[in-house]
């Protein structure tokens, strides 16, 4: 904390973009190594220690969002560890910018089992078969793209009209009751 | 023995079976041939020894001719139901002329009586992509996880039971059972397309 301390304004609230882009595309490692290393070269501070630094402040908001913590109580944190007033109260108010667009994305994130990415689907009419001449029954085939694990499971499946109405009226009804809780 | 009788798919019955038929006569009552029929429909009793020893002893008849018989009355029916006839004159014309008027009389109307079970029957057990036999729902709210302490996000848990083939369903039908989680948004996106599916269907219910 003394070293973020010693930063200017302004370089802290760059470091400051540089962590909250971070967190909001954690996926994007290089771009957050390159531009750490951009701006350890810009500030004449070397990077291993820039790098210590950036991962104990990383801790700060994801135990904030882990415990749904406010601005507020962000910026107690940051002070109760020795960052300068000025300092805890930009980066409380960057939290307070950014909080609920990183907790849309922790949740949407949240553990699914055998989650339904896609559906697929076709209906038509059975013409005939082996069994009956003309038969003029309509189907329907559904084909749904499951997530297990890191792999795609493909699920076939064919309903009858009844069945099909009597589907989609359960999944009115999920919706509904979806909707009460959101 | 009976392989020597095998069908040849939904070809017109011939003379030889109508023949076979005629053992028909020797049964003492009209349930014993209306039973009869209703079991040599059923694909699965095709071919089987207890149907066989059944008609042995309700006809007095030998192994080689209740075979026959069952085999006759089972292309006979499948055929008409192949054919969707649903008169009793199209059902008459298909007999030969020399063939025993009551007895042809008596098969017409059991058949006509069954003909609309039977071919539900037929349709249901037709070969499928693995079909849709129920499903079952849930919705949770997720309360925690590993990144937030708390929140209450609404999620559904969707079960279909899904059974391989009908046409291949012996006794135990094999039945999987998928469950599948979906959050909101994949829920609206697959009502949109079931949406979809069902406008379509009703613009071709319209037409």
């Amino acid at each position: 904390m003394q070293s973020l301390n010693q930063l200017r304004a302004e370089q802290f609230s760059a470091l400051t973009d540089v962590v909250f882009r971070f967190l909001m595309e954690p996926k994007e490692v290089e771009r957050f190594l390159t531009q750490l290393s951009e701006f350890a070269t810009m500030n004449e501070i070397s990077l291993g220690p820039l790098k210590n630094i950036i991962k104990s402040i990383l801790l700060i908001p994801n135990g904030a969002l882990k415990r749904n913590l406010s601005s507020e109580q962000v910026r107690a944190d940051f002070i109760a560890l020795g960052l300068s007033e000025e300092k805890a109260s930009y980066f409380a108010e960057q939290w307070k910018l950014n909080s609920p667009t990183l907790t849309r994305l922790a949740i949407g994130q949240t553990l699914m089992i055998n989650q339904l990415i896609d559906m697929e689907w076709k209906f038509g009419v059975t013409a005939g078969s082996s069994e009956l001449e003309k038969v003029g029954s309509i189907f329907l085939q559904l084909k749904l793209v499951v997530k297990k694990g890191s792999q795609m499971d493909h699920i076939y499946v064919e309903l009858t009209l009844p069945q099909f109405y009597s589907f989609l009226h359960e999944m009115g009804r999920v919706k509904t009751s979806l909707e009460c809780f959101s | 023995m009976i392989e020597s009788h095998e069908r040849v798919k939904m070809a017109a019955v011939t003379e030889e079976q109508f023949a076979a038929l005629q053992i028909l006569l020797k049964a003492s009552s009209k349930d014993v041939v209306r039973q009869l029929c209703q079991d040599c429909f059923s694909s699965s009793t095709r071919g089987s020894s207890k149907l066989i020893d059944s008609t042995r002893s309700n006809l007095s008849v030998t192994s080689e001719e209740a075979a026959q018989l069952i085999c006759s009355l089972h292309n006979l029916t499948r055929h008409i139901v192949y054919r969707g006839l649903s008169s009793a004159e199209e059902i008459l014309s298909l007999f030969p002329e020399n063939f025993h008027q009551s007895l042809k009389n008596l098969l017409t109307k059991i058949i006509l009586e069954n003909v609309s079970v039977w071919r539900s029957e037929a349709q249901s057990s037709q070969i499928s992509l693995p079909r849709l036999v129920d499903m079952d729902w849930r919705v949770d709210i997720k309360t925690s996880s590993d990144s937030i302490g708390r929140m209450a996000v609404p999620t559904c848990l969707l079960q279909l039971k899904i059974q391989e083939d009908a046409a291949l369903r012996g006794d135990n039908p094999v039945i999987s059972a998928v469950t599948v989680e979906l959050n909101k948004e994949t829920l609206d996106t697959m009502l949109d397309g079931l949406g979809r599916i069902r406008d379509q269907l009703s613009a071709v219910a319209n037409k």
